[in-house]
């Protein structure tokens, strides 16, 4: 039965073929048409039609329903495309069996063409379901590196400071990967102050305000300090209205007033004590030789 | 691939660094990130302390598991102590029976990605998770 | 296991250079306060940068010598913790709020010597 069904659907393929290609047209995957070339539509099903028989003739296991599927995600078109075409030739398929067989009244044979025909018609299409969502999670977590990437550069200023903006949404994720990203920059650039520049981040909720914290005081800990910096009124009227507690570090609206009150808190120092200081850290040096 | 990787008895107090050495060596073998190394060996440290303290003796137990991500470090901490008299309280930050911080336990949780904990007069088993990302 | 605490002048300088156990922790708490008290030292810088675990038991040992040091007239400032060990800690909520901090020793040795001068 299986046998001979397969060979109908082969002798008879070029018909199949068509009558396909004709069902594809007159169905909604004929509206990407408005944003998709019509070429490239067509390309694509007959692709499409040569992936389906190239498993029916080698009882699937081909590497190709793979890379359609991936072509598929990568086109950015729907699963429907791919859900709608394995059902219309589902449907042709059968009406061409039927007419080779000639007239049929036995419900048991039209059954079992049924069967027959669902029995390969099904594992292509789960397997090219499962290549899409497979393929497309990839997509997601390639974009989630991507993102995460240009997300929290670390910007050296002048001995001791260091600028860090913060661009777009924080999530616990990204929220992690800042606060390593900072931590680590604190020490290789030895930063005696950090100023976190939030002017464009779009929403301040408690969550993000709690990781701004976090990072500001696990900056503490590793022996610097951090200006958050870039407070527009918005951001500050929710601050408040939340009750988020940040006195616990410096705020400053904007990226220069932060800077002016980072130099002040290493520049004072810097510049005015430097002479004492360096004997200060002389006498010391000299002493430990002593000892 | 997965399975149990090491088994540390905890019955003197060097053995809570011991454990958490293993851990960490078993957390970097796995391809851990080194502040997540940091976040395991710290809450291995914290359940080993705890058996000590609290059940005298336990072991720990380290095992590879696949779930939410193909690779995540399982330890098991388990002992036949006391048991937590309220796990609830427990697991407020800052409760502490002994004078300790209280960081313990809520401390693991924050740290791990997974926090189960079963107690009973018979003892206490805590299992916990990280994955690797 | 005991670490090694050195004096220059009015401060003391220690670098700790092991795996911190619960009795090396413990048994440097004593030494340190017993050193301060025959020193008269005022300062104290204690060097973290080879550290790489701080659980709440040694943290709060840790955190303890600090007040306790205080109230014998000496003031501690913790130098080079490891970005891995301030996110732990962070994580499990100990956020050593009344202790200074510094990035190294140079720093901290600054920032003790600025604090005395403002009391
Ligand atoms: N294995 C255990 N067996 C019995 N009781 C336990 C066990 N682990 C924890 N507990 C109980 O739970 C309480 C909370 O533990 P947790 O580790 O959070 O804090 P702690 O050990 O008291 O202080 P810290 O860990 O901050 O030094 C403990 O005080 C103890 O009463
Ligand atoms: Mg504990």
């Amino acid at each position: 039965m299986e046998k001979r069904l397969k060979n109908i659907i082969l002798e008879h393929s070029d018909e199949i073929i068509k009558k396909w290609l004709e069902k594809l047209d007159q169905s909604k995957i004929a509206e990407y048409g408005e944003t998709i070339s019509q070429e490239s539509i067509e390309q694509t099903n007959r692709e499409f039609v040569n992936v389906i028989f190239s498993n029916i003739e080698s009882d699937g296991g081909t590497d190709d329903l793979h890379e359609f599927s991936e072509k598929i995600v990568n086109l950015g078109w729907p699963l429907g495309y791919l859900t709608e075409g394995m059902q219309a030739f589902r449907s042709v398929t059968i009406k061409v069996i039927l007419e080779d067989i000639g007239e049929t009244n036995s419900n048991d044979e039209f059954l079992s063409i049924m069967e027959g025909v669902n029995d390969w018609v099904d594992p292509i299409k789960n397997r090219l379901i499962n290549e899409y969502s497979h393929n497309w999670t990839n997509i997601v977590s390639l974009q989630k590196v991507a993102l995460q990437e240009l997300s929290a550069p670390l910007i050296p200023v002048m001995e001791g400071i260091t600028v860090m903006p913060l661009v777009g949404t924080i999530d616990t994720d990204r929220a992690k990967l800042i606060m390593e990203n900072l931590l680590n920059g604190v020490i290789k650039n030895h930063a005696e102050v950090v100023l976190i520049d939030i002017t464009g981040v779009p929403v301040v909720d408690t969550m993000v305000a709690h990781h701004i914290i976090q990072a500001a005081e696990a900056v503490r800990l590793v022996g610097s300090q951090c200006i958050l910096v870039g407070i527009r009124p918005e951001i500050a009227q929710t601050i408040v209205n939340l009750g988020i507690d940040l006195r616990n570090f410096p705020t400053k609206s904007s990226l220069q007033k932060g800077f002016r009150t980072a130099l002040e808190m290493t520049g004072a120092k810097v510049v005015s004590e430097s002479e004492s200081e360096g004997d200060e850290i002389e006498n010391i040096l000299n002493s430990i030789e002593k000892e | 691939m997965k399975g149990t990787l090491s088994n540390v008895p905890i019955a003197k107090e060097l053995d809570i660094v011991g454990a958490r050495q293993t851990g960490r060596n078993i957390a970097n073998d796995l391809g851990f990130s080194s502040v997540d190394q940091a976040r395991i060996a710290t809450a291995i440290s914290e359940l080993a302390r705890n058996i000590y303290l609290y059940a005298k003796k336990g072991e720990i137990t380290f095992q590879q598991v696949e779930g939410v991500a193909p690779v995540g470090l399982k330890i098991i901490a388990k002992d036949n102590g006391p048991g937590i008299k309220d796990i609830s309280k427990s697991m407020i930050d800052g409760y502490s029976t002994s004078g300790g911080l209280g960081a313990g336990l809520p401390g693991v949780k924050r740290l791990m990605d997974d926090f189960d904990i079963m107690s009973s007069d018979e003892g206490t088993t805590i299992h916990v998770i990280k994955w690797l990302r | 296991m005991r670490i090694p605490i050195l004096k220059l002048h009015e401060y003391l300088l220690i670098s700790v250079q092991v795996d911190l156990d619960d009795q090396t922790a413990m048994q440097f708490q004593e030494d340190l306060l017993s050193k301060i008290h025959e020193s008269g030292a005022t300062g104290v810088v204690l060097d973290l940068t080879s550290v790489d675990i701080i659980d709440s038991f040694i943290a709060k040992v840790l955190g303890d010598v600090v007040s306790m040091a205080d109230l014998m007239g000496a003031k501690v400032v913790f130098t080079g913790i490891q970005p891995a060990v301030s996110m732990t800690l962070i994580d499990i909520g100990i956020h050593l709020q009344d202790v200074p901090t510094a990035l190294d020793l140079e720093q901290g040795l600054i920032k003790l010597r600025r604090e005395l001068e403002e009391k």
